[in-house]
């Protein structure tokens, strides 16, 4: 009996391997990966111009096909990129800057001083940090092919870290002839000097990007850190699948059929990490931090006291729990600067993280609320209830406000028609608004000067329009300030300043884990807000 | 015939014109800038102002709706105020997926619910009958996405059978392109199964109990060839409606089936351009989708008459 069966085994290998079966499992093994992988991003890279729209996309985008003069490390120092040598006149009003060799476009030609300054103006006239330096900037002279210089009226010490950061829009170099389309107009050619190149025949907006690596790429010889150092290219081919269902994404990741899963909803992280071979890591340290902005310009916050009585009314540890939920990716935070950054300083924030019992908390705030004169009149909270965050966020902020008094309106609705209402400076019973809720990354809210949102300057601030003089000289005494140490001490000054005042209110930060295909990829870079494909390598 | 034809062919127009108007003025109606979504979150309102400016957002509306309408009669349906792709491009990149679905999910549908039903009304009143319109009530009552996930979590995941998500296109190989429609077809088209297989049954059952089906079987007329030719036949009008209208809403209705097996169709070219107010493309696909019902319901008129000689158009 045993003879038996082993003969029959043996004749069906036998017959296995005359017919093949088999064979291309044999192959297989003996085949090398792909050297491809399959990202779903976060959302859809609809705008292909990283400097017409502010897009976080848009900079995923930029920051593949693209490269940047300068680019922050891992410890967010800025480090030169493009650039070969800087030099930095006695009276540090002028920096020369001279490209490094070898750096060619998509198209074959050479990059030149001329592209890159035709691309810094065209960026500034979009970037709050690059229309806070050109502010100071006498002229932009190209001196040679490679070398070309940027003449400032008086010193500026933001200069280098403003070209270098990664917070949407960067400063991306274009073509000339690319970088002359009017900023407020999308470009129609696509041709970078960037690690990867873009493969405008594959893309299909809303569901395909495709990038291929750049053979004439020369990186830096520095390890890769951050978005500098040497961007060396180790796969051929990315291919960004838009999965917009979160289910379907991770199912996609389980079986294999993508390699990395941007943001992953937290609560099904358990289930995703109990399946064999994943591995995630949280990317963007510094997360992102959550805010609550009061109009300002009508009642009942254009007094300071109803200000002040939403601040003790807002919990962030509720809001967190019912935003994020799981404790080991939010933390509270009394920063305007964001916590774990350098700037991060938490000087007169004892309102907003006050320890108390929220009863305690609540009887403070309806004690201002009184004394502010409020009439009960409804004030009218945008709800985006199209994103999971800003739903949470705002149901819980609602029923906060409404525990101290105030009488809540929200005006339920999708993210597209927020954006639009929150511009309308009008009273909120004629179309304006009172309360809304936004986020912006870590990294750019940690500069005074970088997130436009900082700003202090009435009508023409961003939404809310807060405006308040002695913030506004602060943040230009930080852009002045020597070194880091100088600059800490006034953003201690500008963050108490900001909590005395109810600048807006923060509402935390959290920090989004990716998961990704340990088994199959490794060396995927810590990136604030950029996702990044250099470095990394398809081992399996 | 040919001159009902052509009547119900410019009897478009007018529909169109409606449908354009009404899609145009809800759409200029409904709160949402596009230019503010495009400007993204930092952007000062001067930006946001001048982006509106160049795209022309800050004409009266009577200017736009009379650019829009004069290009449309030219054939142009505009770019995409984001991508800046034409919308006639985004819609044939769309078409195939959708076309695909619908197609596999009819003839998934069609040929077990035809089946089912006529099982149905032939063995009316027995445990089959029942079995079915179990099935039939389980079909409608389920979402098409509870089906879905259930189908992805043993199908795709446990057994790896069958692709979770994704489209191939046919041009890359037939089994590509069906294995990636298997899973969404049976998802999405048992709630169809259940539709057509109630109208079969209820329709089967009337032409059943005529006089002429009574006679055949009299004359010894064989089961399957009198269920088929005699029966079947004459009750195929209601059928054929409610396949026609099941056809029209597969076109347009996929949305969910599409995200769930992420599937780039129509459905979602449309409901990503709702949520950024991309304007030329929803103006355009809503402008397409009406043809396409308008020709839909002609193409089902028009078979009547071959089902049933007694229809007759003039």
């Amino acid at each position: 009996m045993t003879s038996s069966r082993r003969s029959v085994l043996k004749a069906g290998a036998a017959a296995a391997a005359l017919t093949g079966i088999g064979a291309p499992h044999v192959a297989r093994a003996q085949q090398k990966p792909p050297r491809q992988v399959r990202m779903v991003p976060h959302g859809d890279l609809n705008v292909l111009d990283p400097i017409w729209t502010t897009q976080n996309m848009a900079a995923y985008h930029g920051a593949m096909m693209y490269d940047t003069l300068f680019g922050i490390d891992a410890n967010f120092n800025p480090q030169p990129q493009m650039v070969g040598k800087t030099d930095i006149s006695a009276d540090r009003k002028t920096y020369t800057f001279e490209l490094r060799p070898g750096l060619k476009w998509h198209d074959g030609t050479d990059v030149t001083a001329r592209d890159c300054v035709a691309s810094i103006r065209r960026w500034q006239a979009r970037d709050g940090a690059g229309q806070h330096l050109f502010e100071r900037v006498a002229d932009t002279p190209v001196v040679d092919a490679k070398t070309f210089r940027i003449v400032l009226k008086e010193p500026y010490g933001l200069l280098i870290d403003a070209l270098a950061k990664t917070s949407t829009p960067l400063c991306v170099m274009m073509k000339a002839e690319i970088a002359a389309t009017d900023p407020n107009t999308q470009i129609t050619k696509h041709i970078g000097s960037g690690p990867f190149k873009f493969i405008e025949s594959e893309y299909r907006p809303g569901s395909r990007v495709v990038y291929e690596r750049n053979p004439d790429y020369v990186p830096r010889s520095e390890p890769a850190s951050g978005i500098a150092g040497g961007k060396r290219v180790l796969l051929d081919k990315v291919i960004w699948d838009i999965i917009p269902d979160a289910q379907t994404a991770a199912s996609a990741l389980m079986a294999g059929e993508v390699d990395f899963f941007e943001v992953p909803p937290i609560d099904i992280l358990p289930t995703l990490m109990a399946a064999p071979g994943m591995k995630t890591e949280v990317l963007s340290k510094l997360g992102n931090v959550g805010q609550v902005r009061l109009n300002h310009l009508h009642p009942p916050f254009n007094n300071l006291a109803a200000r002040k009585a939403a601040q003790l009314a807002i919990n962030q540890e509720d809001i967190q729990r019912a935003a994020v939920g799981n404790p080991n990716y939010y933390r509270t935070c009394g920063s305007h600067f964001t916590c774990g950054s350098a700037m991060g300083v938490e000087d007169g924030s004892e309102a907003l993280m006050l320890k108390a019992p929220m009863a305690e908390r609540q009887a403070k705030a309806r004690e201002l609320l009184k004394q502010s004169g409020y009439d009960g009149k409804p004030i009218v909270l945008l709800h985006a209830t199209n994103i999971h965050v800003m739903n949470q966020t705002m149901l819980v902020v609602a029923q906060q406000l409404r525990q101290v008094g105030f009488n809540v309106q929200l005006a339920s609705t999708d993210w597209g028609a927020v954006v639009t209402r929150r511009s309308n400076q009008n009273p909120p019973d004629q179309g304006g608004w009172n309360v809304f809720y936004t986020w912006s990354g870590g990294n750019a809210t940690a500069s005074p000067i970088s997130l436009f949102a900082h700003a202090a300057i009435g009508k023409k601030a961003w939404f809310g329009w807060p405006e308040n003089a002695d913030i506004e000289k602060m943040r230009t005494e930080w852009a002045y300030a020597p070194n880091l140490e100088a600059r800490k001490g006034v953003t201690s000054r500008i963050n108490k300043t900001m909590m005395d005042y109810v600048h807006d209110v923060k509402t935390g930060q959290w920090v989004q884990p990716a998961v990704y295909r340990g088994d199959r990829i490794r060396g995927l870079l810590a990136v604030p807000e950029v996702v990044a494909w250099w470095n990394v390598e398809r081992y399996a | 015939m040919l001159s009902y034809i052509l009547r119900r062919l410019l009897g478009v127009i007018p529909v169109m014109v409606v449908v354009g108007v009404f899609v145009f003025s809800l759409l200029h109606l409904a709160p949402g800038d596009p230019a503010a979504i495009i400007a993204g979150d930092n952007a000062t309102e001067a930006n946001i102002a001048r982006i509106r400016a160049n795209l022309g957002l800050d004409r009266p509306l009577l200017e736009q709706f009379g650019k829009w309408t004069w290009a449309t009669l030219q054939g142009d349906l505009g770019v995409s105020m984001f991508s800046n792709v034409p919308v006639t491009q985004l819609v044939q990149q769309r078409m195939g997926p959708t076309f695909s679905l619908a197609f596999t999910t009819m003839l998934v549908a069609v040929v077990i619910a035809i089946t089912l039903g006529v099982l149905a009304a032939w063995k009316s009143g027995s445990l089959l009958d029942r079995a079915v319109m179990g099935l039939a009530v389980t079909g409608f009552s389920v979402p098409v996405f509870v089906v879905g996930y259930i189908m992805v979590y043993f199908i795709a995941l446990q057994w790896r059978w069958l692709p979770v998500q994704g489209y191939t296109p046919m041009s890359e190989g037939l089994w590509p392109w069906l294995r990636h429609l298997i899973l969404p077809s049976f998802a999405l088209g048992l709630a169809y199964v259940a539709l057509i297989a109630r109208i079969t049954r209820a329709s089967m059952l009337e032409v059943l109990a005529e006089d002429y089906i009574r006679t055949a079987s009299a004359k010894g007329v064989a089961t399957l060839p009198m269920l088929l030719r005699h029966a079947l036949k004459n009750a195929a009008v209601p059928i054929i409606t409610v396949i026609g209208i099941g056809v029209a809403l597969l076109i347009s209705g996929v949305v969910i089936t599409e995200s769930v097996f992420n599937i780039p169709g129509i459905g979602r070219l449309v409901v990503d351009a709702i949520s950024r107010r991309d304007y030329p493309i929803i103006q355009g696909v809503m402008i397409i989708f009406a043809a396409i019902y308008v020709l839909i319901n002609l193409a089902v008129d028009i078979s009547y008459s071959f089902l049933d000689p007694r229809i007759r158009y003039s």
